[in-house]
């Protein structure tokens, strides 16, 4: 039976045909499966009946198969909470507890259906529903109409993959590795940077459109930011398309994790442990429940949020993203303790890259087809943020080597707009200079 | 004679002189690639005519006229002419004008190099840093001699931005598409030299905008902005004069492209130092009129076409501009001679940047025209980000066409913001400002 394989290989026995199935060994693949638990399958052998006996092994693989099990209750009690019409801040943090361990799930489930359709159809749906969390959350919220947590969340969840993830990461890694060189390949880096700069431009145009002296009327300015806002979502897709042919096609030997021989936790996934249909069967039924969950958290975001006396864009920016990057965060920061910072870099900066060059454009895109007027202009205080954000990060990693003091550097940036985000109690439409003429409402701080 | 020799060395007998004695040719990155849109002349028919003054006149206008591949669009100089002198649509006038600069564009920088052979290196490369760019500041002075001191600003800050992203862009972009399989490695020195000045200049344009939201009166801003732009000129061409001496005779080996035997048919100059001489007064005297054309159509054509002016300054006159440097250094890029192409791109913005905007301001000094090198907002920060981003990409010496991906979508994104953006100073409009507080709330809600 197929379970009983990878039994054998964790303890020892190498299986010859290991280099022979490709499946797309890229970053997210490996630090997903460190928080995997071994099956162990001898309860599920005593029952007789064979297809039930399948039918167990099968649950027991998706449901329990991970650390993060412990969490899965959580989705039962929101349901409950929302229909028994419990308190908002309830359904809201059972709802975002209900989230955290399905994210990994679906890293699992895709990377199982990436072994039966090879490398390059596997790294495609790797790309696409790596951050399936945070893209059903943002089209959620978009059908609401609430614009600004959709620009928030998604802001938040490229600065939590920029600075906390990379940040506790290289920290960890390097206090744990105090007396080992640690060296990455930089090229990788390089090119994630260079996107993300990118990214940045077309949020930095729309912003500075608002600043610039242009008394020609607010509804032209708000109009030609919205072009300004799609032809730049349009060009990011394109930027992430390139990316996507550059990565798995022209020069997939930069992206490749390296092969190890003491790698035993790894090669125990050579082999799929459960087949095709059941994982697309499973990742619908994943995905219909992020969904319905999803839709409680946006839903109860504003209820939460004045009961616990911290702003929407707080909750937005830093709490959701956190939640919804969790499984990442914990491989991430595994791999940097074996010294494996490729891919610990190849998670946090791919994620960002995911989300700032595809989900970010494809949300303005969906919500042009809805018709709802949504930009690429994400106020001054979030594009700063982010901007400071890229730049660190990309001056930080440009070396090739890290210590910790790099990763104390990017968690303490963290921890500073997270700061600023928690002090911040203006809704963004008082904050920012509406008025037409030059001068920023700065004075008034100076002059504090 | 001269062109049986060149055509001798065309068809492969090397000749016994060496690069130490006579003139021999400042193999910059510039002369390099230009030299790849030259078209070999063919001297058959010349041998005909009787007359050898004759012969070697014909043999002269064959070779600046028709020794270039860009020699289609010369008909269209005296259209352009015809179209002013007969008063065709402005428009007419302004695009016809824009296609007769092209190809004397290259004609320029080809005459240079042909004074170069005469000169000496040092020379040469002087010359070439000044008039390397000579279509760019021609069409600068006359904007300033109009008063029209947004065009110039942005026609300048175009030029730079499609040097350093579309230029750049392409010629990474096709160069690894062309080479997937081959490593593409450059010198980064040069590339970290000219981020290092682009980057001075881009200081020099902030912190002048940076005045305008400080909290000072109107009055002082505008005299601070000017005396500090006029200082910061001046410092601009200093730095500029340094940068000369750095590579042109201090650090040179830096910036020497490789010798190789395919070139070796350009060792001799092909036409007399005098006759390059009148040559190239002729063709300025010939820019000078087209780009009078241009900059006083700018604004019809920007009217009847729909476009702003900002946008033509800023996107359709550099590129035209620049089309021979574009697409010498695009071949380059093919050959994986990356060291060319950067040469050739940043080499250009860092002379547009350091050489011909503090000259302008300079002049404009002299002229009594208040010219700041405050570019305002947008196309500062538009400027600042594409410093950035080129110093980024360039800064570990490898290339992949991702790089040119990255830096093309980068020039069409800010393309499409100066698209929407309508210039407020050129186009008046009357604004409700309590309207303008009402419905930005309005949008912002949404």
């Amino acid at each position: 039976m197929a379970s009983q394989e990878p039994w054998q290989m964790e303890n020892g026995n190498l299986k010859g045909s290991s280099k022979e199935i490709k499946h797309g060994r890229t970053a997210h693949n490996m630090s997903s499966s460190s928080l995997r638990k071994k099956s162990d399958l001898s309860l599920v052998n005593k029952v007789p009946c064979g297809l039930v006996r399948q039918l167990l092994a099968n649950l027991q693989e998706v449901i329990l198969g991970t650390k993060l099990s412990v969490l899965f209750p959580a989705i039962p009690l929101a349901i409950v909470a929302q229909y028994y019409g419990f308190a908002g801040p309830w359904i809201f943090g059972l709802s975002l507890l209900g989230l955290t361990p399905l994210a990994e799930r679906l890293g699992f489930l895709t990377e199982q259906i990436a072994y039966y359709t090879g490398p390059t159809v596997g790294g495609l749906l790797n790309a696409t529903c790596g951050n399936a969390t945070e893209l059903i959350i943002a089209i959620f919220a978009l059908s609401k109409n609430k614009i600004l947590v959709v620009k928030y969340s998604l802001l938040g969840s490229v600065l939590s993959n920029l600075l906390l993830v990379l940040g506790t990461s290289l920290f960890c890694g390097g206090i744990y590795n105090l007396r080992k060189e640690q060296k990455y390949d930089r090229k990788q880096s390089d090119i994630n940077s260079l996107l993300l700069l990118l990214g940045l431009l077309c949020h930095m145009l729309p912003l500075m459109f608002r600043y610039a002296a242009n008394p020609s009327g607010a509804a032209l300015i708000a109009d030609s930011t919205l072009s300004l806002s799609r032809a730049g979502s349009i060009v990011m897709l394109v930027a992430y398309l390139a990316y996507l042919v550059f990565q798995l096609w022209t020069h997939r030997q930069l992206f490749e994790a390296p092969e190890d021989g003491d790698d035993d936790t790894v090669s125990s996934d050579e082999e799929p442990v459960i087949g095709f249909w059941s994982s697309v069967v499973w990742l619908i039924l994943m995905t219909a429940i992020i969904a319905l969950l999803s839709e409680f958290v946006v839903g109860t975001i504003e209820v939460a949020s004045e009961s616990w006396g911290i702003s929407v864009t707080f909750i937005s920016i830093i709490l959701l993203p956190i939640v919804g990057n969790a499984a990442e965060h914990a491989g991430a920061v595994i791999f940097a303790f074996k010294n494996k910072l490729d891919i610990s870099l190849g998670v946090a900066l791919g994620s960002a890259t995911q989300i700032a060059m595809f989900v970010v454009p494809l949300c303005v895109l969906v919500a042009w087809i809805m018709g709802i007027r949504m930009d690429l202009d994400f106020s001054l205080l979030e594009t700063s943020s982010l901007a400071l954000a890229i730049i660190v990060t990309a001056f930080t990693l440009q070396d090739g080597s890290s210590h910790y003091m790099k990763g104390l550097v990017l968690l303490l940036c963290y921890v500073v707009i997270g700061a600023c985000f928690f002090v911040s109690k203006t809704t963004p439409d008082q904050g920012n200079g509406i008025t037409p003429g030059i001068k920023l409402p700065t004075e008034g701080v100076v002059s504090a | 004679m001269d062109s049986q020799e060149v055509w001798n060395l065309e068809n492969g007998e090397v000749k016994g002189l060496s690069n130490k004695d006579g003139p021999h040719l400042i193999r910059n990155a510039h002369t390099m690639s230009s030299s790849s849109l030259r078209k070999r002349s063919d001297p058959m028919l010349l041998p005909k005519v009787r007359c050898r003054v004759l012969r070697q006149f014909l043999n002269n206008l064959q070779e600046v006229i028709l020794g270039t591949k860009l020699c289609l669009l010369f008909p269209a100089i005296p259209l352009a002419v015809l179209a002013k002198c007969y008063q065709f649509g402005r428009p007419w006038i302004f695009a016809l004008s824009l296609m007769g600069l092209t190809p004397l564009a290259e004609r320029v920088s080809f005459l240079t190099e042909q004074i170069a052979y005469f000169t000496g290196p040092t020379v040469g490369g002087l010359l070439n840093a000044t008039c390397g760019n000579a279509t760019e500041l021609i069409i600068a002075l006359f904007a300033l001699h109009q008063k029209k001191i947004l065009v110039l600003k942005y026609s300048l800050l175009g030029s730079i931005l499609s040097n350093l992203l579309l230029v750049l862009g392409t010629s990474l972009l096709f160069g690894g598409l062309a080479n997937l399989k081959k490593e593409q490695l450059y010198d980064r020195k040069q590339a970290d030299v000219n981020s290092l000045l682009l980057l001075l200049g881009l200081l020099c344009h902030v912190l002048p905008l940076m005045f305008k939201y400080a909290a000072w009166t109107d009055t002082f801003t505008a005299i601070s902005t000017l005396q500090f732009s006029r200082a910061s000129s001046i410092l601009m061409l200093t730095t500029y004069v340094a940068y000369l001496i750095f590579q042109l005779k201090t650090h040179r080996q830096l910036f020497e492209s490789q010798e190789e035997d395919e070139d070796g048919d350009d060792e001799k100059a092909l036409i007399g130092f005098w006759s390059a001489f009148s040559w190239l007064v002729g063709m300025t005297v010939i820019i000078a009129l087209l780009s009078e054309y241009v900059v006083g159509t700018i604004e019809a054509a920007s009217d009847s076409w729909g476009v702003s002016v900002s946008f033509i300054s800023i996107i359709l006159l550099p590129i035209v501009g620049n089309a021979a440097e574009h697409a010498g250094s695009i071949i380059f890029a093919f050959k994986n001679k990356l060291d060319i192409s950067l040469g050739v791109a940043l080499g250009s913005a860092t002379q547009i940047s350091m050489f011909v905007v503090p000259l302008c301001v300079i002049v404009a000094w002299i002229m009594g025209v208040a010219m700041d090198l405050d570019f305002s907002l947008l196309e500062t920060g538009s400027l600042a980000f594409a410093i950035i981003i080129t110093a980024f990409a360039l800064q570990d010496g490898t290339s992949h066409y991702m790089k040119g991906v990255v830096l093309s979508l980068c020039y069409i994104v800010i393309a499409a913001c100066f698209f929407v953006h309508k210039n407020p100073s050129i186009h008046q409009s009357t604004t409700d400002s309590l309207r303008v507080v009402q419905s930005s709330t309005g949008v912002l809600t949404a």
